[in-house]
C-alpha cells in the first residue's frame, strides 16, 4: 500500500495539506500502540509499525519536494538511491553551474559569512521552485523523462539548501 | 450463586500508576488521583521534592534526599547529586571531566561509575535507580498499595543512550517504564488537559541546568509535538555563575580557591532568588558585602538570555510557525520564576507567559496524567500524544561524514531504511556505526553504536547491498538492524546504544537487588534513625552551649547524661527501634528545655528587628 492509498487521497503533485493533517489524527487515534490499553505485546508491535508508516507517510505527502520525488519513485525511478542517481546524466553546463556555485558558497563559508550564504540560498530556492514547478507538470502528465530531468536537477538545488541550513545552524551553536 | 465474590471488580486495578519528573536536583512523583493529577510527599517533612541526591553509607545501607544532603560536606565522594547529569556517559565525556568531586572508575562498556563506600562501585543507572525506588516506596505507602508501572520524565534533548540509561534505572527500581515522556510534553500536558484547549502551545523550559523549548498543537485530541529545541548547558547554574563572576572581577580574585567558588556559588544562589523579589539585595563574601541590584543582575544574564531566544527561534521555524500562531506559552522549571526570563519570554511570543502551575511540579503532574491516559480504560479516547526525537539519526559515510537516515523532529514511533553498496570486491564485511547529532562529520556527533555486519558473500564492488533500518520506539529509543538482500542471505543485528548496561548486567543487579532487599531495608532504617539521632545530638550541643544558662544545674545534668547514653547506642547498635526510642526519650526530656530556647528567640526578635532580615535569613538556608 503506498502513502496515498494509506491516506486514501489522489495520486497527486498536488495535495490538500490540511485534509492530509486531518487525516493523520483520524488514523493516528485510530491506530497508535497507546490506545491499545491493556493489549498484548503482539497488537502493540504491530500497532507501531503502523504508526511509523503513518509518521513517514505524512512527512513525504506534507512536502511538496518529497512528495514529487515520492511519485516518480511510484512510476518507477527512485532519485533517492544512489545508484539510480548516478546513472542520471545531467547536461555539463548544468553542472559547471552548480560546482561555480558550490566554489562560491565554500569560500563565503570560509569567510562566516551568512548574509551572502542566505542571499545565494535564496537565488537556489527560486530556481529549485523553478524546477518543482517543471516537474509537477510533468507528472501531471505521466512524462517521467522530464520530471526525472527536472527533479535530478531540483536534487543538486536542494543539497545545496541543506548545506546552507548546516552552515547556519553551526553558526548558530 | 456463583461469582458472589467476584462482582466486586472484574478488572481490578493493578495498583497505582504513578508518573515521576526524574529531575537534576529534585525528583518527584505525582499520581491521577479523583480525575485530577497530584504530587505524592516523599521526603522529611512530608516535602513533595525529593533532593536528588543518594549517599552511600560505609555499611553498605543507601539513604536519599535530604538526609542525604546533610552527609555532603562529610562525605563529598560517597554523596551523589545531579547524577542526571551522568546518565549514558561514558568516562570520556565532558561531563565526568567537569565536576571534580567523584571518584570515577571505568565500567563495561565504557559506562562511567562511581566509587563509594560500602561496596563496588555503582552507575549513575543505579543511583537514579535508588532515587526511583524511594519514589516508588513513598508513593506506595501514600497510596497504601503497590506501585508498578510509571511514566518518567526525560528532557527533550536527551540522546538515545540518556533515554536508555533512564529506562533501565526504571526498571531496576521494579518499575515497568509505560514510557518515557519529554518534560516539556509533559508540561504541556498538564496545561492543555487542564484548560481543555485547541491550538499551538509554546513549552519554555529552563531549568537548573539545562534549557528545551518545544512547540506542540492539540487539534481534535491529538496533541502533536511539532518541534523542539534547546540547550544541554544552559541553566539557571549559570546565572550563579554570571553573578560569581561578577564579585571575583571586583574584588580583583584572579584565581579563587574552589572553596571561595562554592561559597559564592552558594550565595550567589540565594541573592539570586531574593531578587525575584527584591529590587536589591547583598551578598556577604569573606566579611565584605557586595551589593546587587535586580537591574545589575538582569543586565549581566541577559546574554544567556539571548541564547534561548535563538534556540526559540529555530524551534518556530523547524514547526513552520510564528510567535503570533502560538496560543499560549507555558513556563516550566525553577529559573522560569527570575522576573527578568518571564518578560523575555513574553517579548519573544508577545504574550505573557501561563504560569498558574508551580514550574516545580508541573512535569510530574503532567507526567502522572499521562501515566493515567495510557493505563485507564475509560479516558483512553480522550488525547494522544504524539511525540517527536529530539535530534537526527544517521550513519558515518566514506570521509568520516554522517548521512542523516532520520531528521531531528521526526514524528515516533518511526522506521526508515537506507541501503549501502559494498565498495570493494569481494568485500564480506561492513561497518556500520550510527551516530546522532545535526552536525556535518562524524567527530561533531555523538557516537550511539558500532557494529560489524559479517558474513557478506563474495561479490563484485557495488553489487553486495547492505539495508540499514532505524527504528525509534515511542520512547525515542533506537534499534537498528543490517541485512545483506542481494544474495537472498538475511543477517540481521539489533544494536543497543554503547555506554549502556547489557540486559544481563540488569538482570543481575535486579537479582542481587532482591537479594539484598531485607538487608537493605534494614540498613536503611538503621541509617535513618543514626541521621536523627546525629542530629540531635549535634543540635543539644549547640544549645547547651549558647542557652546552657536557661537550666538548672540538675536538668542539665539529666539532659547531658540522657545525651551521652543516646551516642553510645548511636555507635553501637543494630538495632533501629532501640535507637528510635532511645531519640524519643531524649527528645522528651529536652522538650522543656527547647520551650525555653524559643521563648527567648522571640522577645529577642521583637526587640527592633526588621521583617525583611529574618527573610533575607531564610532564603539563605534553602538548599
Amino acid at each position: 500500500m503506498d502513502y496515498f492509498e494509506l491516506y486514501g487521497l489522489p495520486r497527486s503533485a498536488d495535495l490538500d495539506v490540511k485534509a492530509l493533517e486531518q487525516r493523520f489524527r483520524e488514523l493516528s487515534l485510530e491506530l497508535h500502540p497507546d490506545r491499545l490499553v491493556g493489549a498484548d505485546a503482539h497488537a502493540r508491535r504491530v500497532a507501531a509499525e503502523k504508526t511509523a508508516s503513518l509518521n513517514e507517510g505524512v512527512k513525504v505527502l506534507k512536502d511538496p519536494v518529497r512528495r514529487a520525488f515520492y511519485l516518480l519513485k511510484l512510476k518507477g525511478v527512485d532519485l533517492e538511491s544512489e545508484q539510480a542517481a548516478a546513472r542520471l546524466q545531467m547536461p555539463m553546463d548544468f553542472l559547471e553551474e552548480i560546482m561555480e556555485r558550490r566554489e562560491a558558497l565554500e569560500s563565503v563559508k570560509a569567510k562566516r559569512d551568512l548574509a551572502s550564504a542566505q542571499a545565494m540560498a535564496e537565488e537556489i530556492r527560486a530556481a529549485r521552485d523553478a524546477q518543482l514547478s517543471q516537474a509537477k507538470a510533468a507528472l501531471g502528465k505521466d512524462d517521467v523523462p522530464a520530471a526525472t530531468q527536472a527533479l535530478g536537477r531540483l536534487r543538486y538545488y536542494a543539497r545545496f539548501l541543506d548545506e546552507v541550513d548546516a552552515f547556519e545552524e553551526e553558526l548558530l551553536a | 450463586m456463583k461469582g458472589y465474590l467476584q462482582i466486586h471488580d472484574p478488572l481490578k486495578p493493578k495498583g497505582q500508576v504513578v508518573g515521576i519528573d526524574l529531575g537534576t536536583t529534585n525528583s518527584l512523583v505525582a499520581a491521577v488521583v479523583n480525575g485530577k493529577p497530584q504530587c505524592v510527599p516523599v521526603d522529611v517533612g512530608n516535602a513533595l521534592l525529593l533532593p536528588s541526591v543518594v549517599h552511600y553509607h560505609q555499611n553498605g545501607g543507601v539513604i536519599v534526599g535530604r538526609p542525604a544532603v546533610e552527609q555532603l560536606a562529610a562525605h563529598p565522594t560517597d554523596v551523589i547529586k545531579s547524577v542526571k547529569r551522568f546518565m549514558g556517559k561514558s568516562l570520556g565525556d565532558v561531563e565526568t571531566k567537569k565536576l571534580g568531586a567523584y571518584q570515577f572508575v571505568p565500567g563495561s562498556n565504557g559506562i562511567v561509575r562511581f566509587q563509594v563506600a560500602g561496596g563496588q562501585p555503582v552507575t549513575p543507572i543505579e543511583v537514579s535507580g535508588e532515587i526511583l525506588r524511594q519514589l516508588k516506596r513513598r508513593a506506595e505507602s501514600h497510596f497504601a498499595t503497590k506501585v508498578e508501572q510509571a511514566v518518567i520524565t526525560v528532557p527533550a534533548y536527551f540522546d538515545d543512550a540518556q533515554r536508555q540509561a533512564t529506562k533501565d534505572a526504571g526498571r531496576l527500581a521494579g518499575l515497568e517504564v509505560l514510557r518515557l515522556l519529554n518534560e516539556p510534553t509533559a508540561a504541556a500536558l498538564a496545561y492543555g488537559l487542564d484548560k481543555g484547549a485547541q491550538g499551538l502551545y509554546a513549552v519554555y523550559d529552563l531549568g537548573g541546568g539545562t534549557f528545551d523549548i518545544s512547540i506542540l498543537e492539540l487539534v481534535d485530541g491529538v496533541f502533536q509535538v511539532k518541534s523542539v529545541g534547546g540547550d544541554s548547558a544552559l541553566g539557571g547554574d549559570d546565572f550563579d555563575r554570571a553573578i560569581v563572576q561578577k564579585v571575583l572581577d571586583a574584588r580583583g580574585l584572579a584565581n579563587p580557591t574552589p572553596s571561595q567558588i562554592a561559597t559564592l556559588l552558594q550565595a550567589a544562589r540565594a541573592a539570586k532568588e531574593r531578587l525575584t523579589d527584591l529590587d536589591s539585595t547583598t551578598l556577604d563574601f569573606e566579611g565584605a558585602p557586595f551589593p546587587v541590584t535586580r537591574a545589575d543582575f538582569e543586565a549581566w544574564i541577559e546574554p544567556l538570555l539571548k541564547k534561548t531566544g535563538v534556540s526559540v527561534k529555530r524551534a518556530l521555524k523547524d514547526a513552520g510557525v510564528t510567535p503570533a500562531d502560538v496560543k499560549g506559552v507555558v513556563l516550566v522549571g525553577g529559573s522560569t520564576r527570575v522576573p527578568a526570563v518571564r518578560r523575555y519570554v513574553a517579548e519573544l511570543f508577545g504574550q505573557e507567559a501561563l504560569h498558574d502551575i508551580d514550574p516545580d511540579q508541573v512535569v510530574a503532574l503532567g507526567a502522572a496524567v499521562q501515566a493515567d491516559l495510557l493505563t485507564n480504560e475509560a479516558r483512553k479516547d480522550e488525547v494522544l500524544l504524539l511525540d517527536v526525537i529530539p535530534l537526527s539519526l544517521g550513519l558515518e559515510t566514506m570521509g568520516g561524514i554522517a548521512e542523516k537516515v532520520i531528521t531531528r523532529n521526526s514524528s515516533i514511533p518511526t522506521a526508515q531504511a537506507q541501503i549501502f553498496t559494498t565498495f570493494q570486491d569481494g568485500q564480506t564485511a561492513m561497518d556500520i556505526h550510527v551516530v546522532q547529532g545535526e552536525r556535518e562529520l562524524v567527530k561533531d556527533c555523538r557516537s550511539l553504536a558500532q557494529f560489524r555486519l559479517t558474513g557478506i558473500p563474495p561479490m563484485a564492488a557495488g553489487m553486495g547491498r547492505v539495508q540499514v533500518t532505524f527504528r525509534v520506539d515511542a520512547d525515542g529509543i533506537l534499534s537498528v538492524s543490517a541485512k545483506e538482500l542481494s544474495s537472498g542471505v538475511e543477517q540481521q543485528i539489533t544494536v543497543k546504544p554503547t555506554h549502556g548496561l547489557t540486559d544481563e548486567e540488569i538482570e543481575q543487579m535486579l537479582l542481587d537487588s532482591i537479594d539484598h532487599a531485607d538487608d537493605d531495608i534494614r540498613n536503611r532504617l538503621l541509617i535513618e534513625q543514626q541521621v536523627e539521632a546525629r542530629r540531635m545530638l549535634m543540635d543539644a550541643a549547640k544549645q547547651l552551649a549558647e542557652n546552657g544558662d536557661l537550666l538548672s544545674v540538675d536538668e542539665r545534668r539529666a539532659l547531658e547524661a540522657s545525651l551521652s547514653s543516646l551516642e553510645t547506642l548511636m555507635k553501637t547498635t543494630e538495632d533501629h527501634d532501640a535507637l528510635k526510642a532511645a531519640i524519643h526519650e531524649t527528645d522528651t526530656l529536652a522538650r522543656p528545655f527547647v520551650e525555653k530556647i524559643m521563648n527567648r528567640a522571640i522577645a529577642k526578635a521583637a526587640v527592633g528587628h526588621k521583617l525583611e532580615d529574618f527573610e533575607g535569613h531564610a532564603a539563605d538556608r534553602l538548599p
